[in-house]
């Protein structure tokens, strides 16, 4: 038929190009044909085609074989492929038909090389088909009779050509219809297969190249039946509660063959099959009891079949029944504990008596009740008590004693076995020992030795710890014959305590405890440390634990790591059960930063980073310097004092001179109106009469507008070269005070100023109400060293005061103070003066810059701290110097210069008593 | 005979033996419920009472136990050769009364042919294995030409379907017999005491 429809093609084709209108040759008939006609070739084969020249056309165009090419798809053939035959043949050869394509075309190159087609066929190249291999069939049970076999094999290689493949199969006396594939190569299914005769089973492969037979399979179809899995299976409760009794039709009869059965079954929610055991149900059956079942646990099964002979294949599993036993009595007592809270009273007891539900499968039903009873063990027993519980827990307060607990669970069935708990008064038995603990993946598993005793029972508490809360305890029950449990549900990187408590006949012995991880990790976070205490070449550090949730295991020891901004850090480790360290050897007044780490199995965190700085002195080395340096100085005062106080009578003699007592001297005598006349009459007022017995006059220079130490310096430089000079200066009243001190007679010693200023010179004095540091105030007569000028009004009210006739009597008076001041008056004071001189001349210098000193700024007071020989001298000049700036102000003109005036001068000259009334 | 018997043969003759009584009793399972379906399908009363159908020997015969094997196969032989015709007309004229309207019978009927067809190349292969020649198809089909079975015009359709009836009913039977046949064949020892009577059966 192909090949027909290739000719076909072939001649139209030469028709349409032999009839073409291009045709310049103008021929209109084949001319010849090829042989063989549209050929199916094997591919790698050599191939020959013959093109035939019609006699007709030899005569009528001229052609002849030698003239034919050949060309495959407008492709000329190399002519060395070509061979002319004789004159109306040409052949052409192919090696290999692997080059070859389709047309392939005879043509003639006819005069004027116009080339003509003459003919064409079409080639095909492909594989004959290889032997089918593996042919295996199975037949499926379809219905209840319909059984279907599927026969599949393995076709080869592909052959690029049309290929058919059947499924034959046949009896011995008899063939049946062919099994012929649609759209796949490799399967057919025969819709009826017969059983119990040997079926001879083949598969034939045929294409244009040839026919492969694949090797026979000689079965009995029934020997590869896969029937369907048992129908309408369900499961009953028989009388017993550890059996359920499963039913189900077999779909298939026992004439065409007999069935095994594989029963399987878990309980719900288990993923774990269990399986009947295969000879239990290996004869043919509806139904079979399984026995061995938990009470009250509901199962799922499913079955399936196959021969009984065990040729052939198993069915699919059919669809899952489930089944619930019944009910049966509790198989076991829930295990029971207790924690005693004994916080209220250590006599009265907080029994907290807790128990586990019993598991489904001890349970055996529904629970509806526990039955507590407790027992007092006492001598003197009281009556049992009876508790019905619902829950799992229950709370008794009991005196301190043995007792004797008993817990029944009941469900539908009856109770279950009694459990005991023996709470002894004391946990006095002996402990477990080398407790330990051991991390199993996700399990932790705890261990003991067991005591010498007989243990009847060991509770394993444990709980995870926390700081925050309250430790919730777990708790579990295992025989004496056991020393190890695996601990479920502990969580990776928490803390957990566990205890062991060892439980005997006749008491319960103390419980151990451990610590142990699951698995451990770094710790969360690192400690913070701080430093406590800091010196110069240590710093005490100190920090906190780690929460029991921040430390992720074991804290095997904590690392402390300073340094200073550009040293190198250095380590050190410290035990973890401290909480403060000493760094040692540090550098003084060197900042140096911390940090702390926490190590665990498992790694470190490094807390924060804390700066300090080393003191630059240590503990006491402040101490040790003050302390001698203020004892050298006390023992300077004390030396200085008990030298004063040696001396006293000396000092006494040179500070605190025996003043005349004005009353008492001639001139009050000869002149006792002298003082009334001469007061001021506003003073008169202020002081009355006989308040004050004494007024001296002192004559000073009141060169105040130059600076003292100007004014000062030169006279220093006087004093020393004129020294016999100066002392004929001073004045005083009756010669008899220290005014003839080395100042006053520097000052009075400048006798070119003096002369000079003689106008502004002014000798004043007053009388000062005042007290000493609170004292009482005494009248006191002061002089002002101030060398300012009275007022004119002040000039003249005292001159007025004064009257013209007092006028001439003091001017005399002072005259003549002045005329002693430069003769004789000074005298005294000088050759006081300078027995100070010898008898501390060294002093002197310093002497006089004292007073310089004190004269020009401050008080005379801050200078006794320097010396106090000194001070003692300049005591005596500073009182001299007093005697010379006495100032006659009175309070109401100026009331400013009361506190402006240095104080110091009073009360040195109210203690000195110098100018007091004697 | 038995003596002479090689292992290899005494493995083959009881696996065909095992193989046909199986055969045999999903033939009868098979005709059983071909016959609830037929007896259905036809209209026909399950209790209704049926002649013998001619050209089939009866199961039931006396002194079963004294037959020896060869007489078991041929007159099983015998049998099934004529179920397989009477069943191939019933499978005929069953096409030609429903065409496909019920091609479910029409299949279980093939079925059974097939399984008819099977279990008497079982028996032809016993009696190959008993050295026994297997008689003649054709010689038995002129018998049957001769004395068979009447042709199909000369019953009407009722007759027809009573006597497909009867057929299968004798075929149920056939298939129990034998079963019994070649359990009885099946035992190694009795051959050898059945070789007299095989003497005798011709």
């Amino acid at each position: 038929m192909f090949s027909r429809w290739n000719w076909v093609a072939c001649a139209f084709y030469l028709v349409l190009s032999i009839c073409s209108p291009d045709a310049s040759s103008g021929l209109v008939q084949s001319c010849g044909h090829i042989i063989p006609e549209s050929p199916v070739l094997a591919i790698g084969s050599n191939f020959t085609a013959l093109c035939i020249l019609n006699e007709s056309c030899l005569d009528f165009g001229n052609i002849y074989a030698s003239q034919i090419i050949w060309k495959i798809k407008n492709r000329l053939v190399p002519k060395e492929q070509y061979r002319e035959i004789n004159r109306t043949v040409s052949s052409v050869t192919f090696n290999d038909t692997s080059s070859l394509a389709t047309p392939l075309t005879c043509n003639i190159l006819a005069d004027g090389q116009i080339e003509q087609n003459i003919y064409g066929i079409t080639v095909t190249v492909g594989l004959a088909p290889e032997k089918p291999k593996n042919l295996s069939c199975i037949v499926h049970q379809e219905s209840r009779f319909t059984y279907a076999m599927t026969c599949t094999w393995n076709p080869g290689r592909h052959t690029f050509l049309d290929t058919q493949f059947r499924l034959r199969y046949r009896w011995p006396e008899q063939i049946f219809p062919d099994c012929i594939p649609k759209d796949v190569n490799n399967s057919c299914t025969i819709d009826d297969s017969q059983f119990f005769v040997n079926t001879e089973i083949w598969v034939e492969a045929t294409n244009a190249l040839g026919k492969a037979v694949s090797d026979p399979l000689v079965v009995d179809p029934i020997d590869i039946v896969k029937p369907l899995p048992p129908q309408n299976v369900s499961v009953t409760s028989g009388l017993l509660p550890t059996v359920l009794q499963l039913v189900w039709e077999n779909w298939i009869s026992d004439a065409v063959m007999t069935l095994k059965f594989n029963i399987r079954y878990r309980i719900v929610g288990d993923t774990n099959w269990m399986e009947v055991p295969p000879e239990d149900t290996a004869s043919p059956r509806t139904s079979f009891s399984i026995q061995g079942l938990r009470p009250y646990t509901e199962y799922v099964f499913s079955i399936r079949c196959m021969k009984e002979d065990g040729v052939g294949y198993w069915s699919d599993w059919s669809e899952e029944k489930t089944g619930i036993t019944i009910e049966d009595q509790p198989s076991k007592g829930p295990p029971i504990w207790r924690i005693i809270d004994t916080s209220q009273s250590p006599a009265c007891w907080t029994v907290h008596l807790i128990w586990k539900a019993l598991k489904p499968y001890e349970a055996n039903g529904v629970i509806l009740l526990y039955e507590l009873t407790v027992r007092d063990k006492s001598p003197l027993s009281s009556p049992v008590k009876k508790y019905n519980v619902t829950s799992t827990n229950y709370t008794l307060q009991l005196r301190e004693g043995t007792y004797e607990v008993t817990l029944i669970a009941r469900n539908s069935v009856g109770p279950s076995p009694p459990s005991v708990l023996l709470i002894p008064a004391s946990n006095s038995k002996a402990p477990v020992k080398n407790l330990r603990t051991l991390p199993k993946h996700d399990k932790l598993w705890v261990g003991w030795t067991a005591p010498n005793n007989y243990v009847l029972k060991y509770v394993i508490e444990w709980c995870l710890m926390s700081s925050s809360s309250d430790c919730i305890i777990e708790w579990q029950i295992v025989l004496g014959d056991v020393q190890g449990i695996d601990l479920k549900g502990i969580k990776p990187f928490k803390c957990y305590l566990i205890t062991v408590y060892p439980l005997y006949a006749d008491g319960q012995g103390s419980g151990q405890s451990v610590k142990a991880y699951l698995k451990q990790d770094r710790p969360s976070k690192g400690p913070t440390v701080q430093t406590k205490k800091v010196g110069k070449a240590e710093a005490v550090l100190t920090w906190n634990h780690l929460t029991v949730e921040e430390q992720n295991g074991f804290i095997r020891n904590y690392t402390i790591l300073y340094k200073t901004i550009d040293g190198n850090e250095t380590v050190v480790t410290v035990d973890p059960s401290k909480t403060e360290y000493t760094l040692s050897s540090l550098t003084s007044d060197t900042l140096y930063t911390v940090r702390m780490m926490a190590s665990t199995d498992n790694g470190s965190r490094t807390g924060p980073d804390f700066t300090f700085t080393t003191q630059k002195f240590g503990k006491g080395e402040i101490e040790a310097i003050v302390v001698p340096v203020c004892l050298a100085f006390l023992l300077i005062v004390l030396l200085g004092v008990l030298f004063c106080f040696n001396k006293r009578d000396l000092i006494k003699k040179h500070i605190w001179p025996i003043v005349p007592d004005p009353s008492k001297s001639n001139i009050a005598q000869w002149s006792p109106q002298v003082p009334a006349k001469h007061n001021i009459s506003s003073k008169d007022q202020m002081y009355p009469e006989g308040s004050f017995t004494d007024v001296s006059v002192v004559e000073i220079e009141a060169d105040d507008k130059k600076s003292f130490s100007e004014q000062d310096l030169k006279p220093f430089d006087l004093l020393k070269k004129e020294k016999s000079t100066s002392e004929g200066h001073s004045s005083g009243i009756g010669g008899s005070s220290c005014m003839s001190s080395p100042r006053q007679s520097v000052s009075d010693s400048d006798e070119g100023e003096t002369t000079q200023n003689t106008s502004s010179t002014v000798q004043y004095s007053t009388v000062v109400l005042n007290g000493y540091r609170d004292q009482t105030p005494v009248q006191v007569f002061s002089r002002s060293e101030s060398t300012q000028p009275l007022l004119d009004s002040e000039e003249r009210s005292e001159d007025h005061a004064g009257g013209a006739d007092s006028t001439p009597q003091r001017q005399q008076y002072f005259r003549q103070n002045g005329g002693q001041d430069e003769t004789n008056t000074d005298r005294p004071c000088f050759e006081r003066t300078k027995q100070i001189t010898h008898a501390n001349e060294g002093d002197l210098v310093g002497f006089v810059q004292l007073q310089i000193s004190g004269q020009s700024s401050q008080p005379l007071g801050l200078g006794m701290e320097k010396n106090t020989q000194e001070a003692a001298v300049s005591n005596v000049l500073q009182t001299c110097t007093e005697g010379q700036t006495v100032r006659p102000e009175t309070v109401e003109e100026n009331p400013l210069s009361v506190d402006e005036m240095p104080k110091s001068y009073l009360p040195q000259t109210v203690r000195q008593g110098g100018y007091m009334p004697q | 005979m038995a003596a002479a018997e090689s292992p290899s043969t005494a493995l083959r003759r009881r696996d065909l033996c095992s193989r046909g009584i199986r055969l045999a009793g999903k033939m009868r399972a098979d005709v059983v419920d071909l016959l609830d379906a037929y007896v259905e399908q036809q209209g026909l009363d399950a209790s209704a009472s049926v002649a013998a159908v001619e050209g089939v020997p009866l199961a039931a015969v006396e002194r079963w136990d004294e037959q020896t094997g060869t007489q078991r196969l041929l007159e099983n032989l015998a049998a099934y050769r004529a179920f397989r015709a009477l069943l191939a007309q019933m499978l005929e004229e069953q096409r030609e009364q429903l065409g496909e309207a019920d091609a479910g019978l029409g299949r279980a009927l093939a079925a059974v042919l097939l399984q008819v067809s099977a279990f008497a190349y079982h028996l032809e292969e016993l009696l190959r294995l008993e050295s026994r020649g297997i008689p003649g198809e054709e010689g038995d089909e002129e018998e049957e030409e001769e004395d068979g079975p009447p042709p199909p015009p000369r019953l009407s359709l009722f007759e027809q379907k009573l006597r497909g009836l009867g057929v299968l009913r004798e075929l149920a039977q056939w298939a129990v017999r034998s079963v019994r046949d070649l359990r009885q064949l099946a035992k190694p020892s009795p051959a050898t005491g059945a070789a007299p009577g095989l003497a005798e059966s011709p």
